[in-house]
């Protein structure tokens, strides 16, 4: 067994009365989809923003390619490329596609403060945002404002921003959202390319999408992991069919 | 894209037309006028890297733009005077070349927007803009009280600051001084808007959440923007003191700073030649309402407030049809 | 002793008139969501109403009745004519609007009064001093400005905590589009808390001018310094208004009445003086950096 890439441990977050999270650990291994299920307001989005930075725990550790990032900001860890998508679409609406995408090389590259250079004509930015572009399916729409893209490239675009970080993790909060059925099925076929690329942690409610991708599947019910375990596994679980599926379904 | 630039070229051609013409015709007042919008168009150039590209709505530039002011002002009334400004830690005297007095002024309104902006970029939204507001108060509050250069009354020095080959009493003369420097201050924005650096600046304006998941953050960012923006308003006010021959705290007011943000509005937001069509036309405004009444700024509020409601685009925005430039 | 006293009773008198001039701010903030710059002109227009209708009259009373009215009536027309424009609306737009009605409203005052500060007389009730315990002389009216000021205070939050009003103002601060759906009719709530804010700066206006002078301009540097405190408070918390204000008036009084004598202690007099009345001047505003520094969402502050 290798490694794991990212590895949760004991996270805690509270608002007030409110648990949002409750002891949370989960790893993420090298090669892997790793689905991340639940009903509303289980506490995913929390979670995802814990390891990305945005909020910080109240308790636990979160180690990224055996490193402990707990001091890091968001922007460091995206750096070390942990690069995430957002549950509502989040781009740069009035950046062309092109435009986007060459700012998340320039994250990447940790050098955002070229005062007097033309970006368009820096082939540093130009040809990995070039190549990330086709990579995600949107090749000849590099010059289209990110506001004109209709709903399901500019999931692509997010990919596409993702790729460029050069990730080693992504973390992809309800990608599926919001897409039609044959959206959807290219979605699901792109996601399972990216695996190539690094692991994925994916928060989604759409079930055949996660049974389709996922190698393992943690369920979180009311902030905390009631189990986690091969797709399998999960379908046969009493405790998550009597508290998940069971209404789901 | 095209038709941007050639309304850029158009609003820079028209002001240095109107001077040139203005001379040739032997109307020196109006030379000086365009002068005037020159300097006031720098001054809201310099404003819209903060606000026009970064969003950073700061109603507190006047700072900067008084800073550069009394800079000169202090280097010519010491250059007159023969006595050095300072003796301690080391010696420096006053002068009266430009050249030597700008990049004072520019290094010192720097570092006054980045303390400020290091205190103010804290904070977002409305908070931002009361706090750089009460900033620049503090400072025009600092000037009233602090006698040693004119406190209230202000400064004056009675000989224009000299500039090597040109003599700078002849209003054209100094009208191509002005006109240079905001052309290159045009330039620097042109450039500086499409380096990567305006890249991040722009993306951290639209959407501050994407641009930290790619790992820029936008704190350092926007406060290089801050202080690039203060040093051009400040060579701005060391312009405009130098045509006056005269400083007072009325340059560091917060009606100051409403009215350089008033020609970024008045010409459009975040377009390269905004604030210099904006400050041409307030000017002109200036002029011809305030032959119409003395109660001109009535006026120019009426119209101020039908632009913001009616064509939040501002000018530049009636004319192309869009409400702005990204 | 006697003199620290005057100087916090001063500083006491100053804080409550700011608060009366933040507590509008915060309010139109807080359920609106709008920075208003033309808060100052309110507190003009007040002063103004108060000076004419006193002159008129020859009563002091009609004229603050008048500055109420006055100031709420001129708040709830611009509220109907121009904010509502503009609560959709970025900041940026908000604060070149109203930057555009202090123009218009200093200069139409200029206009009708001209350029020449006007004078009020207090009535013979509240001209004068009185003796204080410990045997310190005060002015009756500026007392009388602190028990204004505490009583707005009080019947604010009794407003704000027990009403129906407030109960709408407090959910409107929550959820705009909740209170919406529950049937308030929202345009007229706003309205009201428009106007309501512009009475207390027509009030605070004029106040004010009864101890100093009623003259186009003066709600400006008011303006700024209920910024000042709103900032410290926390923008949209009456209560942070209060502490704001209290802060504010506190320090810069007691700043400008003890600076030079302290410098005094370490350097000759004249600089003393000097260095001591220019930093008193920036002591607000190095607070209010202090507290950004802090709690960069103000003492009370929820939104930063």
């Amino acid at each position: 067994m290798h490694e794991p890439i990212l590895e949760l441990t004991g996270l805690r977050k509270s608002f007030g009365a409110l648990v949002a999270t409750d002891d949370v650990s989960l790893t993420l291994r090298p090669g892997e989809i790793h689905a991340l299920i639940g009903p509303n307001g289980a506490g995913k989005s929390t979670l995802i923003r814990q390891i990305t930075g945005e909020i910080r725990p109240d308790q636990g550790s979160i180690r990224f390619e055996g490193q402990v990032i707990d001091g890091l900001d968001a922007a460091a860890r995206a750096r070390l490329g942990l690069a995430r998508s957002f549950q509502v679409s989040s781009v740069i609406p009035d950046f062309t596609v092109l435009q986007n995408v060459m700012l998340a090389v320039a994250g990447a590259s940790g050098n955002a403060f070229g005062l007097l250079r033309p970006a368009l004509s820096d082939h540093r930015l130009t040809e990995p945002a070039a190549f990330h572009i086709e990579q995600a399916g949107l090749s000849g729409r590099a010059g289209v404002k990110a506001a004109e893209l209709a709903h399901g490239e500019r999931r692509k675009l997010e990919i596409a921003m993702a790729l460029a970080l050069r990730p080693r993790a992504f973390l992809l909060d309800e990608p599926m959202a919001g897409m039609g059925l044959e959206g959807g099925r290219q979605l699901t076929a792109i996601l399972s390319d990216l695996r190539t690329e690094a692991p994925i942690l994916l928060v989604e409610h759409d079930m055949d999408a996660v049974f389709a991708l996922a190698d393992r599947i943690s369920v979180l019910v009311y902030g905390r992991i009631i189990a986690t375990g091969t797709v399998d596994e999960i379908r046969a679980n009493p405790e998550v069919r009597r508290s998940y599926l069971g209404e789901a379904a | 894209m095209r038709r941007d630039m050639t309304i850029n070229l158009v609003i820079f051609g028209l002001l240095v037309a109107t001077a040139i013409g203005a001379h040739l015709m032997g109307e020196g007042f109006t030379v000086t006028l365009a002068t005037k919008a020159a300097i006031f168009g720098l001054a809201g150039v310099g404003l819209n890297l903060a606000l026009g590209y970064g969003g950073l709505v700061s109603f507190g530039h006047a700072a900067f733009f008084g800073i550069g002011g009394y800079v000169t002002g202090i280097f010519a009334s010491h250059a007159a005077s023969g006595q050095p400004i300072l003796t301690l830690p080391f010696t420096l005297a006053g002068s009266n070349e430009m050249l030597g007095i700008w990049p004072m002024a520019m290094v010192a309104a720097g570092l006054a927007a980045l303390v400020i902006g290091a205190l103010s970029l804290r904070t977002t939204g409305v908070y931002f803009i009361m706090v750089t507001l009460a900033f620049a108060q503090m400072l025009f509050y600092f000037a009233i009280s602090w006698p040693r250069y004119g406190g209230e009354d202000g400064l004056s020095f009675y000989v224009r600051n000299t500039f090597p080959g040109l003599n700078t009493f002849d209003p054209i003369q100094y009208f191509a001084i002005c006109a240079t420097l905001l052309g290159l201050a045009l330039l620097f924005t042109a450039v500086v808007t499409q380096s990567r650096f305006g890249l991040a600046l722009q993306a951290a304006r639209q959407n501050s959440q994407r641009t930290v998941a790619v790992g820029i953050r936008p704190y350092g960012i926007r406060l290089t923007a801050f202080v690039l923006s203060g040093m051009i308003v400040g060579l701005a006010g060391a312009l405009y003191a130098d045509l006056n021959r005269f400083v007072s705290p009325a340059m560091l007011s917060w009606h100051m700073s409403g009215e350089i943000m008033v020609f970024v509005i008045l010409g459009g937001v975040g377009r390269l030649c905004g604030p210099v069509a904006g400050a041409a036309i307030f000017i002109l405004l200036e002029h011809l309402l305030g032959g119409v009444s003395d109660y001109w700024q009535a006026l120019l509020g009426l119209l101020l407030l039908a632009i913001v409601l009616f064509a939040p685009g501002g000018l530049i925005g009636i004319v192309t049809g869009s409400r702005r430039h990204a | 002793m006697l003199l620290l006293a005057e100087q916090a009773l001063n500083g006491l008198q100053y804080g409550m008139m700011l608060f009366l001039m933040a507590a509008g701010l915060t309010l139109v903030f807080g359920v609106m969501g709008l920075i208003n710059l033309a808060h100052g002109s309110l507190y003009m227009i007040g002063a103004f109403a108060c000076a004419a209708v006193a002159a008129a009259t020859g009563s002091f009373w009609l004229g603050m009745a008048a500055s109420l009215a006055a100031a709420a009536a001129a708040g709830a027309v611009v509220e109907m004519a121009v904010i509502r424009r503009l609560y959709a609306r970025d900041h940026l737009d908000q604060v070149l609007a109203t930057f555009a009605l202090i123009l218009f409203f200093s200069e139409g005052t200029r206009w009708v009064f001209g350029s020449f500060p006007l004078y009020l007389t207090l009535p013979s009730a509240l001209s004068g001093a009185v003796t204080l315990p410990g045997g310190l002389q005060y002015p009756v009216f500026r007392l009388v400005i602190i028990a204004v000021g505490a009583a707005v205070a009080l019947g604010l939050w009794l407003l704000i905590t027990r009403t129906r009003l407030g109960i709408r103002i407090r959910a409107g601060e929550a959820d705009r589009e909740m209170i919406g759906a529950l049937g308030v009719d929202i345009a007229r709530l706003y309205t009201i808390v428009f106007a309501l804010g512009a009475a207390l700066a027509g009030l605070a206006g004029a106040l004010v001018g009864s101890i100093q002078s009623v003259q186009v301009g003066m709600g400006e540097p008011v303006l700024i310094l209920a910024f000042v405190v709103i900032v410290i408070g926390g923008i949209g918390s009456v209560k942070g208004a209060l502490v704001g204000a209290l802060l504010v008036g506190m320090t810069d009084t007691l700043g400008k009445a003890l600076l030079p004598g302290l410098l005094a202690t370490v350097m000759d007099p004249s600089s003393a003086n000097t260095i001591g009345s220019a930093l008193a001047s920036m002591m607000i505003y190095i607070l209010m950096a202090v507290i950004l520094i802090a709690r960069p969402q103000g003492l009370y502050g929820a939104r930063a």
